[in-house]
């Protein structure tokens, strides 16, 4: 009992890596279920990064449309990304946190502009940040934001 | 252009592995790392130590000593002196300017740091009843000086220290582990460093008194206090019993004889 109270940081360290694991790769699945569901739905609005040409006459109104969101990076996936800036090579646990990132912001603006009529986003933009000082500082997890923006056109009949 | 929505299959952007898998190869390939930092360490550290000129580590003791809220004892200083007037006159221990400390503490223990300065616990005194047990006491400590065991120590683990900061960054997690980890390993290092200053010490007191009286009495005492033997495979010294028995058989190995101990004179509390 004394040793386990004198490595009691390290106690709380394994603590932290594993309800990062269970509960973060719970959250994960969730999570991707639902991208797959949404993105299935809203398959038919496009989105496109390119400007895009009409004819005139064929736009009828346009709008920014922006999606965001904030995930959090759970202590697992911290410990091994520390693991790998040592040894270099790809931080394949932070890859699913971005992937997950950025399919919810674009669908949460295919969503706002699926709201407002819109048949397509043209010129979507897509960017993430780290939130808090530094993602991998000591003492703090941090969180991946991920904004996806565009401009939605409804088009005219005809 | 033809806008045709498909959902994609698979997902390109996530690697198939798995996170355990990762998990594993990556702490394997840590400790690994770490056991081959430690190794050549210890291989270099040791020859390194016993090479470092008396000046250096008593400017080494300064810095150190600045972290010590101690104050030097005049009659410890002493009684060390005529100690180390015992000493052959080839001894490495004649380079040193030492000076003995007594800290206010109920703690029992007694340290050498590096540059000739060695600090004593009041709680320690408070055990020792005869001048034969105080004089085995600091001959032990200068037994660690002789064989330059603070320095070993502080080399090696203060190189994989720096190591391990200067990988993962000095607040970072891994290098506390990294050093909580290394430091039960250094534990057994110290358990022999212990033994060899003991036989040190023993010979020591045996010269300035004339006999070996008092050298095992402190840990008969305080061999009273403590438990059993498990928890001291991992400590810094060996179980007291263990000292005795080590001690016993040196004194009957050399013929040492045993005679009445000198009670301890209290000018050690008086003194200012």
């Amino acid at each position: 009992m004394e040793s386990l109270l004198q490595n009691f940081d390290l106690v709380i360290v394994l603590v932290l890596a594993i309800l990062g694991y269970t509960a973060g790769s719970l959250a994960e699945k969730r999570h991707y279920r639902s991208i797959i569901k949404r993105e299935k739905e809203l398959l038919k609005m496009a989105v496109v990064t390119a400007e895009g040409s009409f004819p005139p006459g064929k736009v009828g109104s346009s709008a920014l449309v922006s999606g965001s969101v904030v995930i959090s990076i759970d202590y697992f996936k911290r410990l091994l990304a520390i693991l790998r800036n040592i040894f270099g090579g790809r931080v394949k646990s932070y890859e699913s946190l971005v992937d997950r990132a950025r399919r919810e912001a674009i669908l949460r603006m295919k969503e706002s502009a699926r709201k407002q009529g819109a048949n397509m986003i043209i010129n979507m933009r897509l960017e993430t940040a780290t939130i808090g000082r530094s993602a991998n500082k000591r003492k703090s997890v941090g969180s991946v934001e991920a904004i996806a923006y565009g401009t939605a056109i409804v088009m005219n009949k005809g | 252009m033809i806008f045709t929505p498909k959902q994609p299959e698979d997902n390109v952007n996530v690697s198939k592995s798995h996170p355990l898998i990762e998990l594993l190869w990556l702490l394997g390939g840590l400790i690994l790392l770490v056991g081959l930092i430690f190794f050549l360490l210890g291989v270099t550290a040791d020859w390194a130590a016993s090479k470092v000129p008396v000046k250096v580590e008593t400017w080494i003791g300064q810095q150190a000593l600045k972290e010590f809220p101690a104050i030097e004892n005049h009659s410890l200083n002493l009684r060390l002196q005529s100690l180390i007037d015992s000493l052959p006159e080839n001894s490495l221990l004649h380079q040193y300017k030492f000076h003995v400390f007594l800290v206010d503490s109920e703690e029992i223990n007694a340290l050498a740091l590096p540059g000739g300065n060695i600090v004593v616990y009041s709680g320690l005194l408070k055990q020792v009843q005869s001048e034969n047990e105080l004089a085995m006491i600091l001959a032990h400590e200068l037994g660690h000086f002789a064989h330059r065991d603070h320095l070993r120590g502080l080399g090696r683990g203060l190189g994989v220290a720096v190591a391990a900061a200067l990988l993962f960054g000095e607040e970072s997690a891994a290098s506390s582990l990294v050093s909580k980890t290394l430091l039960t390993f250094q534990a057994k290092y110290s358990q022999d460093q212990e033994t060899a200053a003991d036989q040190f010490g023993l010979d020591l007191l045996t010269k300035r008194y004339g006999h070996a009286g008092g050298a095992t009495a402190f840990f008969n005492r305080i061999k009273k206090e403590t438990g059993g033997k498990f928890p001291y495979l991992l400590a810094s010294h060996p179980h007291p019993q263990n000292r005795i028995d080590a001690l016993m058989r040196r004194i009957i190995g050399k013929s040492y004889p045993i005679h009445e101990t000198i009670p301890l004179k209290n000018d050690i509390f008086t003194d200012k």
